[in-house]
């Protein structure tokens, strides 16, 4: 149904999707999730040219829409938009509202518009409010007059672009039902959310976006129970990373803490776990690895925290000869580090860039 | 890390707020230094002490030896944080806790 080839979108200071290339079929009822900034929304702007994209090639039906001589109008109609501020018109009546572009674009009848709009808001649970004006009506009812409003174009797909992230959270369950009914009568979808609940529900595939692509692309068992990539994983579980380099025995141990500190405040690390954390930070690499390293070392410290599974992990790499630093000697510094954690394994690679690794679950 | 000294003829309180580690630690190794001469009773008050690493352990321990020559040391206020250090470390041994 659509074809995205090489797919390519740059703005003056970001290029959020570098190179888009994916096949939506008939009947698809996508969920597009992944960090801020991963172009999610870029791309379905991009579908439907609101925001023409840098380079690349999409298909609609054998259609090729980014070709300059193609009738932008006329692939709109079959594309279908929902936005996050639901643009009604203020001075028209809802069912004005629905009406509008069925009369003026694909010529209906008044009686005509006027029985499918109505139809239509029976559909999404507001025919009673057909004579109202939107300001008389919740958001989470505005949301829902914007999907009936968009159905009234009779589109073969209807994009949505974080239809519920606008609303209050009591609202957000009677849009998603509205969705979800359109979903089970077989309506192609795509939609852009946050709510990975809402995702696994609804969607027969769910595109992680990041890295400036489709970074995997799945069901929702697969993406969300099982996913094969790094920073899936990272976002499904909800791993908030902390990294730094260390290349010199005077690197800055105050602001090492500051950022630490930084990062814990941020994801809500808690404090019990930033103490642990921050003593094998300090015992394993200030007190014994560090001290033993060579003159031109480089040592990285990389802490994982899951949200979703409240733990925290460490990893500490470094270049040169095989040390582990539970054989160090150093009784006190081993001991505090142990308290600290539930296990720590160190591993020696002669043929890796960073030799040694040692793995730190901290308790 | 904050300290504060109060000097009672041969008894010294010091209060240490924050954190006792790498980069502070030689602060009140220093201090300790510069103000034990005399001293027949040391009182740590670590009430306000939010972190402990072994940097602050040797410190500690380093003062205790002093101490022992001359009078007596005694950890005042710990927080269960810092009680578990000094049990898995067996400062508590070492050390006089109130």
């Amino acid at each position: 149904m659509i074809k995205i080839e090489h797919l390519r979108k740059e703005y003056p200071n970001a290029t959020p999707l570098k190179d888009v290339c994916v096949e939506i079929n008939k009947d698809d009822v996508i969920t597009i999730i992944g960090p801020s900034g991963t172009g999610k929304s870029t791309l379905i702007r991009c579908l439907n040219q609101l925001d023409p994209p840098t380079s690349g090639k999409v298909w609609v039906d054998g259609e090729c829409i980014t070709d300059k001589n193609c009738d932008i109008s006329k692939i709109r109609r079959k594309m279908g938009m929902v936005f996050q501020s639901f643009n009604l018109f203020n001075h028209m009546t809802i069912i004005e509202n629905i009406m509008a572009a069925p009369v003026d674009l694909l010529k209906k009848s008044s009686q005509q518009a006027y029985d499918d709009g109505m139809e239509l808001l029976r559909t999404v649970g507001l025919a009673e409010k057909a004579f109202n004006y939107p300001d008389e009506l919740s958001g989470g009812q505005k949301q829902r007059v914007a999907i009936a409003r968009t159905l009234a174009m009779e589109p073969e797909i209807v994009l949505f672009d974080e239809p519920t992230s606008a609303l209050d959270p009591e609202m957000v369950g009677e849009v998603e039902a509205v969705i979800r009914d359109l979903a089970k009568k077989g309506l192609t979808m795509m939609i852009v959310t946050h709510d990975m609940r809402f995702a696994r529900e609804v969607s027969n595939r769910v595109f992680y976006m990041d890295e400036g692509g489709v970074y995997e692309d799945g069901t929702p068992q697969q993406i969300f129970d099982d996913p094969q990539k790094e920073n899936t994983k990272r976002f499904i579980k909800r791993i908030k990373i902390f990294e730094k380099l260390i290349t010199s025995r005077d690197f800055d141990f105050i602001k090492f803490n500051n950022d630490l500190d930084e990062f814990a405040r941020k994801n809500l690390v808690p404090k019990k776990s930033l103490y642990r954390l921050r003593t094998v930070f300090e015992e394993l690499c200030t007190q014994i690895i560090i001290p033993e390293l060579e003159k031109d070392f480089v040592l990285s410290f990389q802490a994982e925290y899951s949200q979703k599974e409240e733990t925290v992990t460490a990893a500490i790499r470094y270049s040169g000869k095989e040390f582990n630093p539970m054989d160090s000697g150093n009784f006190l510094s081993v001991s505090l580090a142990e308290n600290a954690s539930e296990s720590i394994c160190h591993s020696y690679s002669g043929e890796d860039e960073f030799t040694n690794t040692v793995t730190v679950k901290v308790k | 890390m904050n300290i504060e000294k109060t000097q009672n003829a041969a008894e010294l309180e010091i209060k240490v707020r924050g954190r006792l580690d790498t980069a502070t630690a030689p602060q009140l190794e220093a201090e300790l230094k510069e103000s034990l001469s005399g001293i027949e009773k040391l009182i740590l008050d670590f009430a306000e002490l939010d972190y402990l690493s072994s940097a602050g352990l040797r410190v500690l321990l380093s003062a205790q030896k002093t101490m022992n020559k001359q009078g007596e040391m005694v950890v005042r206020g710990i927080n269960e944080t810092i009680a578990e250090i000094f049990e898995v470390t067996g400062f508590c041994d070492i050390l006089t806790i109130e």
